[in-house]
C-alpha cells in the first residue's frame, strides 16, 4: 500500500476564481484511480498541476514521498517522473510511431532505446505500426501510441486526461477494457480523469469525486455509489430523483410509502431514488399512469402520486394511460439526505 | 533593435554641420507626401482590382496571373526606374520613333514626381495585390453566397460585401506600399526626385553630416509610426484572425468574350508595367554592355552571402523573440516600428554607435561593418520575419510542447525538437521574405557597407548614376533571377497555409 502520489491542500486560482480548492488525494501503487467530475470542475487543471504544467498557489504535491511542487518551488515537468496522456493524445505529427515512443528516451544509448521501444510497441500490440505516421492511425491506435510513449520513461504514475472521450461509441468499451487490462498487467499506477460516471465505475479501483474545484469523496466505486457524502456526490454517479420525506419513529414517510430508518432523528429529510428504486406492483400507494412510451429495453411510464410526478422504467407489459397501479420502493436503491442536501444522513437503509 | 531608432533621435539633437535650408526640408517633405499619396492611391486601386479579378473570376491565363502578378516583387524598384527612364526618355528610341512616325509626343515626363509615382506604383502594387488576395481567399464563402442570393452580384457584391470585409487587408497592403515608397532611395534618386530619404543619404554622403541626416529622418520616422498604426489597426479586424477560417474555394464567375479579354488585358498590363517592360528593356540593352564579369560575380556572391546571413540572423532573432516574447507584446510592437523605418534612417541611426566601435577597434573593421549592416537588416526586417513565425507557432497544438516537457525535454529542447520543426514552413517563409528584401535593399547597404564591398544593388546603382544603363541592367536582372523563385514560392504558399502541419 505504498502511496505514489499525495496531493495536500492543493489550490489554484485564475485571477479571483478558485479553480482547484484545497484538493486532497493520494494514489496507491499499482492501482487505477478515477477522478470523476463534470466539465469545468477543475479536474484537468488538477491533472496539469500534478504533471507540472500548472503551478500551485497553495498546498503541496508529493511524488514517491518527495515534494514535487509547493507554492514556493516546483520541479519542472520533465523532472517529475509523471507520464501524461493528453485528451487528443498530442502525438508529434512530424515523427513516426517509433520516434514518438522513443522521444522521451533521448538520453539512452541507441540499442537500449530501440529495445525499450520495441518492447513497448509489443506490450501495446502496435508493433506493426512502428513506421506509420500519427495521422494515419485510428483513434484507438493513436491512444496506444500515446500511452506507450508516456510509459517509456517508466514514470512513477500515469495520468490519462479524458482518454476515451474521442473514441467511437461502439468501440469505446472494447478499447477501454483491453487497455486497462494491459495497464494492470504492467502494474502501472494510473489516474484517469473522466466526466462519465459509468466509465469511472467500470475502470476505477479507487474513485475520487470532484465538483466546483473541491474533492467531495474518495473510496471504492460501490462505496461512493451506495454511500455518497452528499447530494452533489450522489448525482455525479448517476441519475437520482429526489422526493421529500419525513423521519418519524424509526421510519421515513414518503409518497411511496414508509421506508425503514432505525434510529433516525425525527424531522424532514430528502429521499434520493436511484433508477431502480421504484417498483411496480408493490404494496405501496396507488399511482395514476399519465403516459406510456416504448423505450427499447422496456417501457417508460409517467406516474402521478398526489402532486408528485415520477418516471419509471419497467420491462413488463405496460398498463394503459389512465390506469391506476400500485407502487413500492426498493430500500437498497434509496439514499437519505438532510433537508439542504449537504450531507447524507443515514448511511444506507438496511 | 532599439539602438538605431534611439540613435536617430539622439543624433538629431546634435550640432548642425551643413546648412540645409528649411525651405528645402519643406520641399523634400512635400514631394515625399505627394509621392506617398499618389502611390498609395494607385496601388490601392489596381492591387485590389487585380486581386478581385483573379480570385473571383475565371478567364484565360488566370492561374498564371495568380502568381505572375506578384512577380514584380522580385524586381528592385530602382531597376524598374532604370528601365522606364531609358525607355521613356525624351531622347529615347521609343519617343523619337513615335515623334517621327506620328508627329506627336507623349505628354509625359518620367523624371518628375508623377513619373516616380508611376514607377513606384508599378513596382509596389504587389503588396496590395497579395494582401487583398489572401483576404479574399479567406472570405467566408457564405458571405458572398448570401449576397448573390439577395441579388447582389459582380461589382455590386464587391463594393457592398467583399470590400467592407477586406478593408483591413487593403489598408495593410496600402500601408506597406507607402512604407516602401518612403524607404525607396534607388528609384527616386535616379529619377532626380528629391524626397526625405534621398535627403537623408545626401546629407550624409555629400555634407557628411549625421545630424542633418537624422533631422531629415525624424519626419520619416513619424510617418512610419503613423503607417504602422494604420496597419496594426487594420489587422485587429482581420477576417482570418477569427479562429479557424472555414476556407473554401469561392465560386468563381466565368468571364467570356470582351470582359474576359479586358480582365486578361488588365492583368497583363500590370505585369508588363511592373516587370516585363522594364526588365525587357534592360535585357534589350544587354548587348550594348561590356560586363565586368569578375566584379559582377563577386557582387553576386556578396549579395547572396549577405542576404543569406541577414536572413539567418533575422530569422534566428525573430524566432527567439517569438518563443520568448509572448509575454512581452511591447517588444514585438517595437520590432514592427523597425519594419516601417526606412533603411536609410536605420543606417543613420546605427552610424553613431558604429563610429564609436570603429574608433575603439584597430584594423580595417570590414567584418565589423558587415556585422552592423546585418544588424541594420535585422532591425528593419524583424517584424516581417516575426509575423509568419508567430503565426506558425500559434498554429502548433499547445499540447505538443507540453507533451515534450512531460517526456523529459526542457524548454530549449522542446523548442528544438517540437515547436520549431512543426513551424519550419513558417521559418522558411520568414527567411525568404527577408532574403528577397535584403537583395533589393540599397540605402542602408550604401551607407554601412565596408569600402569596396559591392552588392548587386550597389553595383547597379553606381552604374546607373554614371549613366551606364546597359551595365546597370545586368546586376538588376541578376537580382530578379535570384529572387523570383522565392517570390513565386511565397505566393503559392498563401493558398495552402493549412497544409503545413499535415504530412
Amino acid at each position: 500500500m505504498r502511496r505514489v502520489l499525495e496531493v495536500r491542500r492543493a489550490t489554484r486560482r485564475f485571477g479571483t476564481r478558485t479553480v482547484v480548492a484545497a484538493a486532497k488525494l493520494s494514489l496507491i501503487e499499482g492501482r487505477v484511480a478515477c477522478l470523476l467530475g463534470p466539465s469545468g470542475c477543475g479536474k484537468s487543471t488538477l491533472l496539469k498541476m500534478i504533471a507540472g504544467l500548472e503551478s500551485l498557489d497553495e498546498g503541496e504535491i508529493r511524488i514517491n514521498g518527495a515534494i514535487a511542487a509547493s507554492a514556493s518551488r516546483a520541479l519542472p515537468p520533465e523532472a517529475r517522473g509523471v507520464g501524461l496522456v493528453f485528451q487528443d493524445n498530442a502525438l508529434f505529427p512530424h515523427l513516426n510511431v517509433r520516434d514518438n515512443v522513443a522521444f522521451g528516451l533521448a538520453r539512452q544509448p541507441r540499442p537500449q532505446r530501440l529495445a525499450r521501444v520495441n518492447r513497448l510497441l509489443e506490450q501495446f500490440h502496435i508493433q506493426g505500426l512502428a513506421d506509420a505516421w500519427p495521422h494515419s492511425l485510428s483513434g484507438g491506435e493513436q491512444q496506444r501510441v500515446a500511452i506507450a510513449r508516456a510509459l517509456a520513461r517508466v514514470p512513477a504514475l500515469l495520468l490519462l486526461d479524458e482518454p476515451f472521450s474521442g473514441l467511437d461509441e461502439g468501440l469505446r468499451e472494447t478499447v477501454r477494457d483491453a487497455l486497462l487490462e494491459d495497464l494492470r498487467r504492467l502494474g502501472a499506477t494510473v489516474l484517469v480523469v473522466t466526466h462519465d460516471p459509468e466509465e469511472a465505475m467500470a475502470i476505477a479501483d479507487d474513485l475520487i469525486l470532484m465538483s466546483a474545484g473541491r474533492i467531495l469523496q474518495t473510496g471504492s466505486p460501490e462505496d461512493c455509489y451506495r454511500r455518497p457524502v452528499n447530494l452533489i456526490a450522489a448525482r455525479l454517479l448517476g441519475e437520482l430523483v429526489v422526493i421529500p420525506g419525513a423521519a418519524r419513529g424509526g421510519h421515513v414517510e414518503t409518497p411511496l410509502g414508509p421506508l425503514p430508518a432505525p434510529g433516525l432523528r425525527a424531522g424532514p429529510v430528502q429521499v434520493g431514488l436511484r433508477p431502480g428504486a421504484i417498483l411496480l406492483g408493490g404494496s405501496g400507494p396507488e399511482a395514476l399512469v399519465r403516459a406510456v412510451r416504448f423505450a427499447g429495453d422496456g417501457y417508460r411510464l409517467q406516474l402521478q402520486i398526489d402532486d408528485l410526478v415520477l418516471t419509471v422504467t419497467d420491462r413488463q407489459a405496460p398498463p394503459a394511460p389512465g390506469d391506476r397501479v400500485r407502487v413500492g420502493c426498493d430500500p437498497s436503491q434509496v439514499v437519505l439526505f438532510s433537508p439542504g442536501g449537504q450531507a447524507a444522513i443515514s448511511a444506507r437503509l438496511p | 533593435m532599439l539602438a538605431p531608432l534611439a540613435g536617430v533621435v539622439l543624433a538629431a539633437l546634435g550640432e548642425s554641420g551643413a546648412d540645409i535650408p528649411t525651405r528645402d526640408l519643406v520641399r523634400y517633405a512635400t514631394t515625399t507626401a505627394v509621392l506617398a499619396g499618389l502611390v498609395g492611391l494607385v496601388t490601392g486601386v489596381i492591387g485590389a482590382a487585380a486581386a478581385w479579378l483573379v480570385v473571383m473570376h475565371r478567364f484565360p491565363g488566370r492561374d498564371l496571373f495568380a502568381w505572375g502578378l506578384a512577380l514584380p516583387l522580385a524586381m528592385p524598384a530602382f531597376a524598374v526606374a532604370y528601365g522606364y527612364a531609358d525607355l521613356l526618355d525624351v531622347a529615347g528610341p521609343l519617343r523619337v520613333g513615335l515623334r517621327e512616325w506620328t508627329g506627336y509626343d507623349l505628354p509625359f515626363e518620367i523624371r518628375t514626381t508623377g513619373g516616380a509615382a508611376f514607377v513606384l506604383s508599378a513596382a509596389f502594387y504587389p503588396y496590395v495585390y497579395l494582401a487583398m488576395r489572401a483576404a479574399l481567399l479567406n472570405l467566408p464563402g457564405s458571405a458572398l453566397d448570401a449576397a448573390t442570393m439577395l441579388g447582389r452580384r459582380g461589382l455590386c457584391a464587391f463594393f457592398t460585401v467583399a470590400l467592407p470585409l477586406t478593408r483591413p487587408a487593403l489598408g495593410a497592403g496600402v500601408a506597406l506600399a507607402v512604407m516602401e515608397t518612403l524607404a525607396d532611395y534607388g528609384a527616386v534618386r535616379f529619377l532626380s526626385v528629391q524626397t526625405l530619404t534621398t535627403g537623408v543619404v545626401r546629407a550624409w554622403s555629400v555634407y557628411g553630416s549625421t545630424v542633418d541626416a537624422a533631422r531629415l529622418a525624424l519626419p520619416l520616422l513619424a510617418a512610419a509610426a503613423l503607417l504602422l498604426w494604420v496597419e496594426r489597426a487594420g489587422r485587429t479586424g482581420r477576417i482570418h484572425e477569427s479562429g479557424k477560417s472555414s476556407w473554401r474555394s469561392q465560386q468563381a464567375t466565368a468571364l467570356r468574350g470582351l470582359p474576359a479579354a479586358a480582365a486578361c488585358g488588365f492583368c497583363l498590363l500590370l505585369i508588363t508595367a511592373g516587370l516585363l517592360a522594364p526588365a525587357g528593356w534592360l535585357v534589350a540593352q544587354l548587348p550594348l554592355a561590356d560586363p565586368d564579369w569578375t566584379r559582377l560575380w563577386r557582387a553576386a556572391g556578396n549579395t547572396v552571402g549577405l542576404s543569406a546571413a541577414g536572413a539567418v540572423v533575422t530569422v534566428g532573432l525573430a524566432t527567439l523573440l517569438a518563443l520568448g516574447g509572448r509575454t512581452l507584446p511591447m517588444a514585438t510592437r517595437l520590432a514592427s516600428l523597425g519594419y516601417a523605418t526606412p533603411g536609410a534612417v536605420m543606417a543613420i541611426g546605427l552610424l553613431a554607435p558604429a563610429s564609436l566601435v570603429w574608433a575603439l577597434s584597430a584594423g580595417p573593421g570590414a567584418g565589423l561593418a558587415l556585422g552592423l549592416l546585418i544588424l541594420a537588416y535585422a532591425s528593419r526586417l524583424m517584424a516581417a520575419a516575426l509575423e509568419p513565425i508567430d503565426a506558425g507557432l500559434a498554429r502548433v497544438n499547445p499540447a505538443l510542447p507540453q507533451a515534450a516537457r512531460n517526456l523529459g525535454r526542457g524548454e530549449a529542447g522542446t523548442a528544438l525538437s517540437v515547436s520549431l520543426p512543426l513551424a519550419r514552413g513558417s521559418l522558411l517563409t520568414a527567411g525568404l521574405i527577408v532574403l528577397v528584401d535584403i537583395m533589393k535593399e540599397l540605402p542602408a547597404t550604401l551607407i554601412l557597407r565596408p569600402f569596396n564591398f559591392d552588392t548587386l544593388a550597389v553595383l547597379s546603382s553606381n552604374y546607373a548614376l554614371d549613366e551606364r544603363l546597359g551595365q546597370a541592367g545586368l546586376p538588376s536582372l541578376m537580382i530578379l533571377a535570384l529572387s523570383a523563385p522565392a517570390v513565386v514560392w511565397l505566393t503559392l504558399r498563401i493558398e495552402s497555409p493549412a497544409q503545413e502541419l499535415s504530412r
